[in-house]
């Protein structure tokens, strides 16, 4: 009985270590003499969404930058999929890289190019090749996705802010990555529309069983999407929990992001 | 490196801070940093340029794409420009010869200039305002809205996607807009000389091409080479490296068009200055 239980147990921790995905060590950053992240330590872990709250300028875009490679930390340790980067050669950790989207605040859909353009982009740019045909049907699935099938042949400027992010998401999804990261995937947008956003994020860990990071000020946001919420406040991880938790909590900073 | 002498600057902003100094010294010790901060930074990204320009892989396509973008751009501007100043130019030259009785030295003299220093100067000018502008303009709003970071995370290396193909392009296709454009100037030229007087055309270009030499060709050719590079490079440089804000954008517009333009009239100067070293 005793060593079955031990045996589960075990089961259980061996589970919950495999199944980190990024891990974050005494993380610091800075920007000459102005110091933006002291001292970060969280753990995501497969299949997760974790909302990071924080005010504006306290580093929560310059924290994901550095688990995409956009940004190089200046000390701390970083591991994606276990590995830590530091040890890695470039080759091995592009490959990493490869594994991990990245919604950008703005969408960051390539004005010079069409929808369809746009789509194809990081197809191409990928090491394996793909062909004409199966090029379409995933600019096709991708588009369907986000319900924008019809957007196949306009300019990015002909599209609304809502539409841009969610084809900022198409794209970044189209290469069906492990890890999602999305800087304020809902803010400057109505409150339908990031409704709409938030529904979306739920959807792709639902469909792709992808591990997201998920940046937001917006409390709708953060309470549909959230498994599990961090607050970052003055370069430190403040406080950790589930939305229910921090809506209680007993520190009225952090509960002033719930109101 | 970069790091201790950006540091330098920051420590010595600190200091004239804190300590009162006379005036027109802070500002012009400022000035003066500023313009060697500046022009460090252009010399690593000039070198960066060079590094990333040998390396494979090579992005054919947008080369490709750019070059026929920026060529075209231009093309009329150039058109209309080169035509009014060879009819201009003709057209006033021409009571200064008659003067001196000279009268069919025009399409001679006219083409010289239009050739040496006319045709490949104006046309990087209007190069510099249009494709520097709009390289400065396009780069930093890429820049602004993160479609550079968008494209790192691609897996694209965005200095060989972005940078090499438009300084390559503009290298390559300035001196052919040049070539266009002297000899749409030479034909406002022959405009104006059937304004008043009949030559005909073939006189007309045999007089020019029988007494036009090498030494009047090749140098300006070679230089509209450098004119291009010099225009393309500041271009990206400035939107490259712009502002993360709107306002960023305007600003690496416009400071690419200045500096670029005062670029093309340093250049033009060594260039003189080689040629006629070369000639005696
Ligand atoms: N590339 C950079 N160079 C210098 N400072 C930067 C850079 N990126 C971000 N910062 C600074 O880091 C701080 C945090 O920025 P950011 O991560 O964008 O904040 P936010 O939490 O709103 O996303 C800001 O004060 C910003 O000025
Ligand atoms: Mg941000």
């Amino acid at each position: 009985m005793t060593t079955e239980t031990s045996t589960i147990e075990n089961k259980d921790d061996n589970k919950q270590t495999n199944s980190v995905v990024v891990e974050m060590q005494h993380l610091k950053k800075s920007f000459g003499e102005k110091e933006v992240l002291l001292d970060i330590n969280l753990v995501m872990n497969k299949g997760e969404n974790l909302v990071i709250l924080g005010k504006s300028g306290t580093g929560k875009s310059v924290l994901i930058k550095c688990i995409v490679g956009l940004m190089e930390i200046d000390d701390g340790k970083l591991l994606l999929f276990r590995q830590d980067i530091s040890q890695l050669k470039a080759k091995e950790l592009t490959e990493l890289h490869r594994k991990i989207g990245f919604l950008f605040q703005s969408g960051a859909l390539y004005d010079s190019m069409t929808v369809r353009e746009n789509l194809e982009f990081p197809l191409k740019r990928q090491v394996t090749k793909v062909s004409k045909k199966e090029m379409d049907e995933l600019v096709k699935e991708a588009l369907e996705n986000v319900g924008l099938s019809d957007t196949i042949d306009m300019t990015p400027s002909e599209l609304s802010g809502g539409m841009r992010k969610r084809l900022g998401l198409a794209r970044t999804l189209i290469l069906k990555p492990e890890i999602m990261l999305y800087d304020e995937p809902s803010t400057g947008l109505d409150p339908i529309t990031s409704k709409e956003i938030s529904n979306l994020i739920l959807e792709v860990q639902k469909k792709y069983h992808t591990s997201s990071i998920i940046i937001t000020h917006d409390r709708e946001c953060a309470k549909l999407t959230a498994n599990r919420i961090i607050v970052i406040r003055d370069g430190v991880c403040a406080a950790e929990g589930s939305y229910a938790e921090l809506e209680k909590s007993e520190d009225p900073w952090v509960r002033s992001f719930f109101e | 490196m970069e790091k201790i002498i950006l540091e330098h600057f920051q420590n010595r902003k600190q200091a004239e801070e804190t300590v009162p100094k006379n005036i027109p010294e802070v500002i012009s010790n400022t000035v003066v940093d500023k313009f060697f901060l500046e022009v460090y930074s252009l010399t690593i990204f000039t070198a960066r340029f060079f590094k990333e320009v040998v390396k494979p892989p090579y992005e054919f396509n947008e080369l490709a794409k750019q070059s026929f973008l920026i060529g075209y751009k231009s093309l009329s501007l150039v058109a209309i420009t080169s035509f009014i100043i060879g009819l201009v130019l003709t057209v006033q030259s021409r009571p200064t010869l008659a003067k001196f009785g000279a009268e069919s030295l025009l399409p001679v003299m006219v083409a010289i200039s239009i050739i040496r220093e006319i045709g490949p100067v104006i046309t990087a000018l209007i190069f510099a305002g249009k494709v520097g502008s709009g390289i400065g303009a396009e780069l930093a709003s890429m820049n602004v809205t993160e479609q550079i970071d968008a494209m790192q995370v691609s897996h694209t290396n965005p200095f060989k996607y972005l940078v090499v193909t438009r300084v390559l392009s503009a290298t390559l296709m300035l001196p052919i807009l040049v070539a266009f454009s002297d000899a749409v100037g030479l034909f406002g030229s022959y405009v104006a000389v059937n304004l008043k007087g009949n030559v005909t055309s073939y006189l007309f270009f045999s007089q020019i091409f029988q007494s036009l030499e090498f030494k009047d060709l090749f140098p300006a050719f070679i230089k509209t080479f450098f004119f291009g590079f010099a225009i393309g490079l500041i271009g990206c440089y400035k939107g490259y490296n712009s502002n993360k804000g709107t306002e960023g954008v305007g600003k690496a517009a416009n400071s690419a068009v200045v500096f670029a333009s005062l670029m093309v009239f340093i250049i033009d100067m060594i260039a003189v200055q080689i040629t006629s070293l070369m000639q005696n």
